[in-house]
C-alpha cells in the first residue's frame, strides 16, 4: 500500500505500525516505553504523530499504517507536544541520574537528549515512592516512568503476574498486589523485568558491595566462577558487536581484579551431567524393572523455574532433579576438596559466581544451598554487575590478553558451554547418557541434538536406544521421550501435562529465562534485534572449539571423583550435590 | 410456572388482563419510588398512604402503585392522584393523611401541597399545566414515573415487547437497523455517533460470536439519567437491547452497571428474571429462532470504565484501562469478538423507534440532532430532576421555564454540560439550542446529559479546579499526558486557587490542555482539559483577578478571603473589623479602619450600593447586617462636627511628583495614599469644587455637599495639593505635565452620557441625566420642565427624577423598558422614587420625542413584553406592535447611561489599560476609574481604582508597592452569643414624605448610636478562623 511519512512518498507493506514503516525507511521516531517484539503499549506517547484528518496525534507504536496516510514524524506540532510530555515525565522523576546506575545507559535520560529538552518547567508533588530490597531485585519505584514493560515481561512473557499497576492515576504504581515486597510474592525472581526496564527503577540487588570488601580482606581467599552464558554476553557492555565471545579477556579481568582462584562454572556443569544423567538413568532403571520412579525428571539448574515450580506446582516436586545448580555444586566442591587441597577452612573461602541471572542471589540464601552451615555460594554478581566492577577497576577491557582459567577446577568440555542455551543441558546430558549406555557417540551431525535446537518455547524430540552395553540391556529398543522449554511460561504448559498426568516424557529440561540464560534476567540489556540467536551461536561456537566436547571426557572431573567423590549419585556427591525443594505459597512462605 | 410468551396474541392476552384488573379501581395513586424520592424517604410516604386508606376504607377502591423517576426530585417525596393527575410535592405523612381525607374522600384538592411553578408564579395542580412537564416530550422516560417499575405486565400493557415482537416476527435484521438509520437516533452517551451506522458495522462484522454491552456507567458528577432509566423502566432497556441483538445477530449482551447505583441492579435483575420466566429472554424467543439472554456486570465505579473499550477490559477481567482503537469494538471488541455498545438512554429510544417508525421519532427534535434527550438538571436550579426535550430547545427555557430559574432568587452564570468532559456555557448562550452540533460548536459537548447550573455565588477557577480533581482521581494511570497532565493541571488551579497563583499559569494550562487533547490515549484524557478552556475561555477575567490581584470575585476561594462582604468589597474594606469596633463603641477608631482602605468612609456611608450587604452570610439566618447604614454612622458620629480624626503620618519625602488629572473619587483616592508614600501629589480638576460626580452627580438630598467637603478637607490635609479649574489640555499641556512629573494618573470620570439615539433628540428640552445633574449640581441652571419624562431605570434615573420634583416639576414619569425587579438602581431609591409620587412606567420604552416650535412637547412610547434570553442572561424586552402611546410632556431626560448593554463596555473608544496596574501604553501614565474600559459606575469601585493605582505607580517610582494605610487598629474579640437569636436588621431614622418634597435636606437620617451598636452586634463574624 502507498503512504506519504514527511513528505515522501512510500509503497510499503500491509500490517505494520506506522514506527515500523517509518524505521524501515531510516526514519527515527522517537519513543520510550515501546519495546520491539516485548512491549507494544502505547503509554508513553512520546512516539506520537500527526496523521493528516485525524484530529488528535497517534501512538505510532501502536497504530497501524493504513493505505493513504498522510503522516508527519516532525511537525511543530509534534514536536511540541513530545516536549511538554517529556516534561511532565521527569516532573515526577527522581531526577538523581548522578547517582543512577544506569547513568549513561538509561533510556529516559537518551530520550532528553534526543528530544533536546533541559529542565521540566512542570513541577509538583511527586507520586510517592518505595524502595523495595529483595535478595534478587531491587525496585525503586521513584526512577520508575509506568512503562510497563515489567508488566508485560511479568504477566504476558513469563506468566508469573507477581507484579502490575496498582492505585490509579497519579497514584499508580508498579507492584505487587497490596504493595507486597517482592520477596513475599510469587516472584520467580528471573530478573526479566530488569532487562526491559528502561530506567533504573528496576535492577538486581547489589552484590559487588560485599564482593569489593572480600577482596579487600586479607583472611579470605576469594574464589571466582563464571556461568557460561556471561562469555557470550558481556563484550556488549564495552561494546563490542553481539554475539563476541570473551572467555580469555573475562579470565584475564578476573585475574585483574585480584581473585585468587578463577574457576569455571563450566566444570560444575560437567559435573552436574554426569550427577543428573546418573540420576536419570537410575529412575528408568526403576521404571523399567517396575519399581516406583518418578518419570519425567525434570533439570534443575535454573533457580528462578525452581522457585517458580514451589510456588505454581508444589505436588510436582519429585519430578525435579535433586541435583544442585551448577554453581552451587561448585561452591559446595571449593569449599570441601579444593579448600582441602589449598589447606583452607571453609569459613575462610569467599566464593563468588558472576551468573547471567538475578534468581542465583535468591538462590545462594536459601538454606538448602549449602554444607555443614556454610553456603555454598558467597556472592553472585550478574554480567551486568561485573561489567561495572571492571569498569570501577578502570581495567581497560578491550586490551586485556587472552587469559585462562585456572586449574583444577576452571577445566571443562564443550558440553557445559551450551548449557547457557535452551536444550543445551539436555544435549550435554544426551552427549553423556548416550555414549555411557550404548559405548557409541551420540548419533548426531556435530553432536548437536537438531530437534531441540532453536529459540523455540517448547521443544520435543524422541531417541530410540538400541546397541546398548550389556549392563543397559534393559534399556534396549527404549524410546526415551524428551522436551525442552525455557521462559516460565512454557514450563507451565509441560507441567500442567505432569500435573494431569498426560505428560509422555521421561526427561524434561527447563530453563526459568525464555531462550535461557543467553537472555538471562543478569544479562546486558540488548538493542540487537536477533541477539538472543547471536548469543547462542557464539556458545555453539565455543563448544565446537573445544578440544573435549563431552562432560565425562573432562579429565579434571575424573580426577575428582577419583580423588574424592568416589561414585556418581554417592553418599559424598549426595551430601555435597544434592539438595531437595520445598513447597511455598502465595506470600514466599515455606509451607513445608 | 408461568406461561410462555410465544407470540404477539400472548402479549395481547397478558395487556389485556392487566388492563382490566386496573379498571377495578376508583382512582390511582402513583408514588414516586425514583432515587431521589427513595431519598427523602417515600417508603415512609407509602406507609402512610396505606394505613390512611385503610383507615378510610379505600384499600379496595384506590390502587397505590409506585413508579420510577417522576423528574421532579427537588419537590420530592411526591405522588400523582388519577384521575385528574393531581399532582402533590414535599409530602409528609401528615400532609398525606390530609389529602386521604380531603381530596380522596371529599374530592377537594389541596392546591397548598400542590407544586409551585416558579416559572408562572403559582401553584399548579395539574400535572400537565406545570411549565416544567409542559414542554417535555417523554420518550425515553415514556414509562418513568408512569406504571410500576416492577411489573413485566404494567410493561407489556404500555405496548412493552410489542416492538421486539415486531421485529422478530415481521423485520429482517436489515430493516431494523435501516429503521434507526432513517430515524436519525444518535449515541446519547454523549459523542453522538448515529446508531444506524453502529448497529450496521456490528451486522456485518463477520463472527460466529457477537455481543451486545450496555453502557450504564454513568459517572458525570450530577448526571443521573441512566440511573432513572434502569430504575423506572428496566424492561424498556431490556427490550432495546434485544432488539440490538436481533439487528446484530448477537445472543448475548452484557449491562455494566456501576456498584453505586444498587437501586438499578436489583431493579434490572428481577426485571431479567420477569423477562425469562416468560421466556421473553432465553432460547427461541416469540418462535422465531432468535436467542437472547442478558447478564449484569457489576463495575466497581471507576469513571474510566464509562470509556467503552476500558468498560469492555472491565468486563473480560482486567484491570479498567482503554485499548487502542481500531481496532473498534465492532471489528474485535468483548473477548475479541465484534461488540455493539450503546448507552442506556440510547437503547431507551429503540423501542418506540421500531414500533411507531422512524418519521414518528423524526418529528421531534432538529434534522442533525433527531429525536429527544434526556438531561439531569442539577446544581443552583430550582427544579432539580430528570426532564427530557425535544433537541433543539433553547438552553434559556430548559433553565429558565423547565428548570424554574435559578434558586435563591441569585443570577445565573454558568451551566456546565457533559460532565468533565464538557464545558461551560454562560449568560451569552442561553438561546443557544440545544443539540450537538451548536453545543460543540461552542467548545462544550452534549455529553451525556448532566447539566450543572451555577449562580453568581460560583467561582469558575475553583469550578475547573473541582472537575480537574475529579478527573485526576479517575484517570486510570495508563498513559502519560492523563496520568501526570491532570496531577499538574490540577496543581496549578489550586495554587490559582489558594492565592499562589503565577504569571504564566493560564498559559501554561492552555499548553498542557493542548498536549492532552493532542495526545491521551482516550476519550477521558482527551477531553479532561474542557472544563478548563471552557472556563479560561469565558471567564478568563476570573483567572487573572485570582492570579494578579489575589482575589476571588464569587468569593469562594477560601485562601483569597477573609470574609464575604470583605471579600466583594471593591476597596477590601475590613468590615467584620469596623463592626467590631462599632459593637465596642470604638466609632472614631471605626472610622480610622475604613479609612485605611477607603478615605471617603461618611461619602459611601450615603452612596455606596454596598455589594458587601448582597454577601451577608447574616441573611441566612434572617436579614443581612446593615453594613452600610452602620458606616454611615460611623461617619456622622467621627465627623459630627469637622474633621477631627487624626491624620495619618506621611512618610518622608521621596522627592518624586505625580500628577492626577480629575479630583473625582478616583483620582482623590489615588492622590491620598500617594501622599502618605512621601509622593508630591497635584490634583488637576477642571471645576472650580473637588469631588466630581460625587459633587454634582449626587443630589444633596443623598449626599449634603458639606459632608464631602470633610472627607476632602482630611485629603488635602494629606499633603494633596488640588488644582481647581484647571483643564488639562487648554491651561496646562498634557505633554507638559508628563515632562514635570515622574508619573501622571488620569482619572478623568465619565464626562459624557449617552442619548436614546430616537428621532427628535435634537428637540429643546431633551438633555441627559448627568448633564441635568451637571448644571443643578453646578448650580448653573436650576430651572426644569412641568412634565417631564424621565427615560430609564438606575440610580441616574431616580436621582433625576427626584431632583426634579424637589425644583418644581409637577408631574414626572419615569419609563424603563424592562421589569420593575430588573431596574439597575436599588430597590429603597425606586420605592422612595415612587413614594415621593414619581410615576413609575416599566415595560415602556420611547420611540420619538415629539416637538413644537423646536420644543419638546410629548414622547411616543411603545410598550414592551418579555421575550427570550439576552446576552447578559436577563430576559430581553421587545415592542409589542401597535401598543404606541403618547405621553405629554415639556421635558425628557435620558438617563439611560447606567443601564448600558455588557456589549456596549467593549474597549471602544477608550484608553488601553492593564486593568490589574492601572498601567496604559503611554509610559509612566496611569489611568482608572469611571473613564477605563471596565469603569464600574460606583463609588467604591473608582475608590479601589486610584487606591490600586496609588501602589503600582509608587511600584514604578521605585517603592515597594505597599501602602502606607498609617497605624495598626487592634481589633476587639466581639464575644459570640451561642445561640443566634433571629432579629431584622434596626431601622434608620428618616424624613418622611411630606417633608422632603420642596428641599433638598438629606432624606436618609442614619442610626440613633445605640441602635448602630447594636445593629454591628448582628454580624456572624465569618471572619473568624
Amino acid at each position: 500500500m502507498n503512504i506519504t511519512i514527511n513528505g515522501k512518498s512510500l509503497n510499503v507493506e500491509d500490517g505494520l505500525t506506522i514506527m515500523e514503516v517509518a524505521s524501515r525507511h531510516n526514519i527515527k521516531i522517537p519513543s520510550l516505553c515501546h519495546l520491539k517484539n516485548v512491549h507494544q503499549y502505547g503509554s508513553c506517547r512520546i512516539c506520537v504523530v500527526e496523521v493528516e484528518g485525524m484530529k488528535n496525534l497517534q501512538a505510532s507504536c501502536i497504530v497501524k499504517a493504513r493505505e493513504g496516510m498522510n503522516i508527519k514524524t516532525n511537525s511543530a506540532k509534534v514536536r511540541q507536544s513530545r516536549k511538554v510530555l517529556y516534561e511532565l515525565m521527569l516532573s515526577d522523576h527522581s531526577k538523581d541520574c548522578l547517582s543512577c546506575n544506569r547513568n549513561q545507559s538509561c533510556e529516559l535520560q537518551a530520550l532528553g537528549y534526543t528530544l533536546g529538552v533541559g529542565e521540566s518547567r512542570f513541577s509538583g508533588e511527586r507520586s510517592s515512592c518505595s524502595m523495595d530490597i529483595s535478595p534478587s531485585i531491587t525496585r525503586d519505584t521513584s526512577k520508575c516512568i509506568l512503562c510497563r514493560r515489567c508488566v508485560t515481561a511479568c504477566n504476558d512473557i513469563q506468566e508469573v503476574g507477581a507484579i502490575n499497576a496498582q492505585n490509579r492515576g497519579f497514584e499508580t504504581v508498579i507492584s505487587p498486589s497490596m504493595e507486597l515486597p517482592l520477596n513475599s510474592t510469587a516472584c520467580a525472581m528471573c530478573g526479566q523485568c530488569t532487562v526491559v526496564c528502561p530506567t533504573g527503577a528496576l535492577q538486581e540487588t547489589d552484590g559487588l558491595t560485599p564482593v569489593w570488601k572480600a577482596l579487600a580482606d586479607p583472611t579470605k581467599r576469594t574464589v571466582i566462577q563464571v556461568a557460561p552464558a556471561v562469555r557470550a554476553a558481556l563484550g556488549e557492555e564495552f561494546g563490542m558487536e553481539t554475539g563476541t565471545l570473551v572467555t580469555g579477556k573475562m579470565a584475564s579481568a578476573f585475574h585483574e581484579l585480584g581473585f585468587d582462584d578463577i574457576f569455571d562454572t563450566d566444570f560444575a556443569a560437567d559435573l552436574t551431567i554426569i550427577e543428573e544423567g546418573t540420576e536419570l538413568l537410575g529412575r528408568l532403571d526403576k521404571a523399567l524393572k517396575g519399581g516406583e520412579a518418578v518419570l519425567p525428571m525434570i533439570t534443575s539448574c535454573s533457580p528462578g523455574w525452581i522457585k517458580h515450580i514451589e510456588h505454581a506446582f508444589p505436588g510436582e516436586l519429585d519430578h525435579l532433579s535433586s541435583c544442585k545448580s551448577p554453581h552451587t555444586m561448585m561452591g559446595a566442591v571449593v569449599k570441601s576438596f579444593y579448600a582441602e587441597k589449598v589447606n583452607q577452612k571453609p569459613e575462610d573461602m569467599f566464593v563468588v559466581s558472576v551468573m547471567p541471572c538475578t534468581a542465583k542471589k535468591y538462590e545462594i540464601q536459601r538454606p538448602e544451598m549449602g554444607v555443614d552451615g556454610h553456603p555454598d555460594v558467597d556472592a553472585v554478581l550478574t554480567t551486568r554487575e561485573l561489567a561495572r566492577m571492571i569498569k570501577q577497576a578502570g581495567i581497560d577491557f578491550d586490551s586485556l590478553p587472552e587469559g585462562n582459567f585456572d586449574k583444577p577446577l576452571g577445566l571443562s568440555t564443550g558440553a557445559a558451554d551450551i548449557f547457557g542455551v535452551t536444550g543445551g543441558v539436555m544435549e550435554a546430558a544426551l552427549r553423556t547418557v548416550y555414549e555411557l549406555v550404548t559405548g557409541r557417540e551420540l548419533p548426531f551431525d556435530g553432536l548437536h541434538v537438531t530437534p531441540i535446537m532453536g529459540l523455540d518455547q517448547v521443544k520435543t524430540a524422541t531417541l530410540k536406544i538400541e546397541g546398548t552395553l550389556p549392563e543397559f540391556s534393559h534399556l534396549e529398543g527404549v524410546e526415551v521421550k524428551i522436551a525442552v522449554t525455557s521462559g516460565l511460561a512454557g514450563s507451565d504448559i509441560l507441567m500442567k501435562e505432569i500435573a494431569d498426568g498426560s505428560s509422555p516424557y521421561h526427561f524434561i529440561e527447563v530453563m526459568g529465562c525464555p531462550s535461557g540464560c543467553i537472555n538471562g534476567g543478569g544479562q546486558p540489556r540488548s538493542t540487537c534485534e536477533d541477539y538472543k540467536i547471536k548469543r547462542a551461536a557464539a556458545l555453539y561456537r565455543e563448544d565446537e572449539g573445544k578440544p573435549l566436547r563431552k562432560s565425562h571426557e573432562n579429565p579434571a572431573l575424573q580426577q575428582l571423583y577419583k580423588e574424592f567423590l568416589g561414585e556418581a549419585n554417592g553418599h559424598l556427591a549426595h551430601h555435597l550435590l544434592h539438595t531437595h525443594y520445598v513447597e511455598r505459597g502465595l506470600y514466599n512462605e515455606r509451607v513445608k | 410456572m408461568d406461561k410462555l410468551v410465544k407470540n404477539i396474541a400472548c402479549l395481547d392476552e397478558i395487556k389485556a388482563s392487566y388492563i382490566k384488573s386496573q379498571k377495578g379501581w376508583e382512582k390511582e395513586i402513583l408514588v414516586c419510588g425514583g432515587a431521589g424520592c427513595v431519598s427523602s424517604n417515600c417508603a415512609e410516604i407509602r406507609e402512610a398512604l396505606t394505613d390512611s386508606l385503610e383507615k378510610h376504607n379505600l384499600s379496595d377502591s384506590v390502587h397505590v402503585m409506585v413508579t420510577g423517576c417522576m423528574g421532579t426530585c427537588a419537590a420530592g417525596p411526591v405522588i400523582l392522584v388519577n384521575p385528574g393527575e393531581i399532582f402533590y410535592t414535599e409530602l409528609t405523612p401528615g400532609k398525606i393523611e390530609e389529602i386521604v381525607e380531603k381530596h380522596l374522600v371529599n374530592d377537594q384538592i389541596i392546591e397548598a401541597y400542590t407544586f409551585y411553578d416558579t416559572a408562572k408564579g403559582k401553584r399548579i395542580p395539574r400535572l400537565s399545566q406545570i411549565s416544567f412537564f409542559e414542554d417535555q416530550v417523554r420518550i425515553a422516560l415514556r414509562n418513568c414515573g408512569q406504571m410500576e417499575y416492577s411489573s413485566i405486565e404494567a410493561y407489556i400493557a404500555r405496548d412493552g415487547y410489542y416492538a421486539i415482537a415486531k421485529a422478530l416476527t415481521s423485520m429482517s435484521q436489515s430493516d431494523v437497523v435501516e429503521t434507526m438509520k432513517d430515524s436519525g437516533l444518535r449515541g446519547r452517551g454523549g459523542a453522538g455517533f448515529p446508531l444506524g451506522v453502529k448497529w450496521q458495522a456490528g451486522l456485518n462484522a463477520k463472527s460466529e460470536q457477537k455481543y451486545m454491552v450496555c453502557n450504564a456507567d454513568e459517572g458525570d458528577p450530577g448526571a443521573f439519567m441512566d440511573r432513572s432509566l434502569l430504575e423506572g423502566d428496566p424492561h424498556g432497556i431490556i427490550e432495546g437491547m434485544m432488539l440490538g441483538g436481533y439487528a446484530i445477530g448477537a445472543n448475548k449482551g452484557y449491562v455494566y452497571v456501576r456498584a453505586e447505583y444498587p437501586i438499578a441492579i436489583e431493579r434490572l435483575s428481577k426485571a431479567i428474571d420477569q423477562a425469562r420466566k416468560l421466556g421473553i429472554l432465553g432460547e427461541n424467543i416469540f418462535e422465531s429462532g432468535f436467542s437472547f439472554d442478558l447478564e449484569i456486570r457489576i463495575g466497581a465505579g471507576a469513571f474510566v470504565c464509562g470509556e467503552e473499550t476500558s468498560l469492555l477490559s472491565s468486563i473480560e477481567g482486567h484491570r479498567g484501562e482503554p485499548r487502542q482503537k481500531p481496532p473498534f469494538p465492532f471489528e474485535s471488541g468483548l473477548f475479541e469478538k465484534p461488540t455493539i455498545i450503546n448507552n442506556v438512554e440510547t437503547l431507551a429510544n429503540v423501542a418506540p423507534i421500531v414500533l411507531h417508525g422512524a418519521d414518528w421519532y423524526r418529528q421531534f427534535g432538529t434534522e442533525k440532532s433527531a429525536g429527544t434527550k434526556v438531561f439531569a438538571l442539577a446544581g443552583d436550579i430550582v427544579n432539580t430532576g430528570i426532564i427530557e426535550v425535544p433537541m433543539g430547545i433553547p438552553l434559556g427555557d430548559i433553565i429558565y421555564k423547565i428548570g424554574g430559574g435559578i434558586s435563591g432568587g441569585k443570577k445565573f452564570k454558568a451551566i456546565q454540560s457533559g460532565g468533565p468532559s464538557g464545558g461551560c456555557l454562560t449568560k451569552a448562550h442561553l438561546n443557544t439550542p440545544v443539540d450537538y452540533e451548536s453545543l460543540a460548536a461552542l467548545g462544550a459537548i452534549m455529553g451525556s446529559g448532566g447539566l450543572v447550573v451555577m449562580n453568581e455565588d460560583t467561582c469558575m477557577v475553583d469550578t475547573a479546579r473541582y472537575f480537574m480533581d475529579f478527573i485526576r482521581d479517575e484517570s486510570c494511570g495508563k498513559c502519560l499526558p492523563c496520568r501526570v497532565g491532570t496531577k499538574r493541571m490540577l496543581e496549578i488551579l489550586e495554587r490559582i486557587t489558594e492565592g499562589s497563583g503565577q504569571v504564566g499559569d493560564i498559559e501554561r494550562l492552555e499548553e498542557l490542555a493542548e498536549t492532552l487533547k493532542q495526545t491521551a490515549m482516550c476519550g477521558l484524557g482527551q477531553t479532561a482539559p474542557n472544563p478548563v478552556l471552557s472556563t479560561i475561555k469565558y471567564f478568563r477575567d476570573e483567572y487573572e483577578t485570582h492570579i494578579y490581584d489575589k482575589h476571588c470575585v464569587a468569593g469562594v476561594c477560601a485562601e483569597l478571603q477573609t470574609s464575604p462582604c470583605r471579600n466583594a468589597c471593591p476597596a477590601n474594606v475590613y468590615v467584620p473589623g469596623y463592626l467590631s469596633l462599632v459593637a465596642a463603641g470604638r466609632i472614631n477608631e471605626a472610622y480610622q479602619l475604613i479609612r485605611q482602605e477607603n478615605p471617603f468612609p461618611a461619602v459611601c456611608g450615603r452612596v455606596c450600593t454596598h455589594p458587601c450587604e448582597s454577601h451577608c452570610r447574616r441573611s441566612q439566618v434572617d436579614e443581612a447586617v446593615a453594613i452600610c447604614d452602620i458606616k454611615r454612622f460611623i461617619g456622622d458620629y467621627a465627623l459630627r462636627d469637622k474633621y477631627n480624626i487624626p491624620l495619618v503620618e506621611s512618610r518622608p519625602s521621596t522627592g518624586k511628583r505625580v500628577a492626577i488629572i480629575g479630583a473625582g473619587p478616583s483620582g482623590l483616592s489615588c492622590a491620598y495614599y500617594l501622599a502618605h508614600l512621601g509622593h508630591e501629589v497635584n490634583v488637576y480638576e477642571s471645576e472650580k469644587v473637588a469631588g466630581g460626580v460625587l459633587y454634582w452627580g449626587i443630589p444633596e438630598f443623598r449626599l449634603p455637599k458639606k459632608e464631602l467637603a470633610k472627607e476632602v478637607f482630611a485629603i488635602e490635609a494629606s499633603g494633596v495639593n488640588i488644582h481647581l479649574g484647571v483643564r488639562i489640555g487648554d491651561t496646562i499641556k498634557f505633554e507638559d505635565l508628563q515632562k514635570d512629573n515622574d508619573a501622571v494618573y488620569v482619572a478623568v470620570g465619565t464626562q459624557k452620557s449617552r442619548l436614546m439615539e430616537i428621532p427628535g433628540e435634537e428637540l429643546d428640552g431633551v438633555e441627559s441625566g448627568l448633564a441635568f445633574l451637571r448644571r443643578v449640581g453646578l448650580d448653573v441652571d436650576r430651572s426644569v420642565p412641568e412634565k417631564l419624562v424621565v427615560v430609564g431605570g438606575g440610580s441616574t434615573a431616580m436621582d433625576v427624577a427626584r431632583t426634579a420634583l424637589r425644583l418644581g416639576s409637577k408631574k414626572i414619569t419615569v419609563i424603563y423598558r424592562r421589569t420593575e425587579n430588573q431596574m439597575p438602581a436599588s430597590r429603597e431609591e425606586v420605592e422612595d422614587a415612587m413614594a415621593e409620587g414619581i410615576e413609575i412606567m416599566t415595560l415602556v420604552s420611547a420611540l420619538k420625542v415629539l416637538g413644537k416650535e423646536g420644543h419638546v412637547c410629548a414622547i411616543e412610547c411603545t410598550r414592551r413584553e418579555l421575550t427570550d434570553f439576552g446576552r447578559d442572561g436577563r430576559k430581553k424586552s421587545e415592542a409589542i406592535s401597535g401598543s404606541q402611546f403618547v405621553i405629554e410632556c415639556d421635558g425628557v431626560i435620558a438617563a439611560i447611561n447606567q443601564d448600558v448593554d455588557t456589549e456596549f463596555s467593549a474597549n471602544a473608544g477608550k484608553p488601553v489599560i492593564d486593568k490589574f496596574t492601572a498601567k496604559t501604553s503611554n509610559e509612566g501614565v496611569f489611568a482608572g476609574g469611571d473613564a477605563s474600559p471596565w469603569g464600574t459606575n460606583i463609588v467604591i469601585g473608582a475608590i479601589a481604582d486610584g487606591k490600586r493605582a496609588a501602589s503600582s505607580i509608587d511600584k514604578y517610582l521605585g517603592g515597594s508597592g505597599e501602602l502606607n494605610k498609617g497605624e495598626e487598629i487592634e481589633i476587639p474579640v466581639i464575644e459570640d452569643v451561642e445561640v443566634t437569636e433571629a432579629h431584622d436588621r434596626f431601622k434608620t431614622r428618616r424624613l418622611k414624605v411630606e417633608q422632603c418634597q420642596d428641599n433638598f435636606d438629606e432624606v436618609e437620617l442614619g442610626f440613633h448610636k445605640l441602635d448602630a451598636m447594636a445593629e454591628s452586634l448582628r454580624c456572624l463574624h465569618c471572619d473568624r478562623r
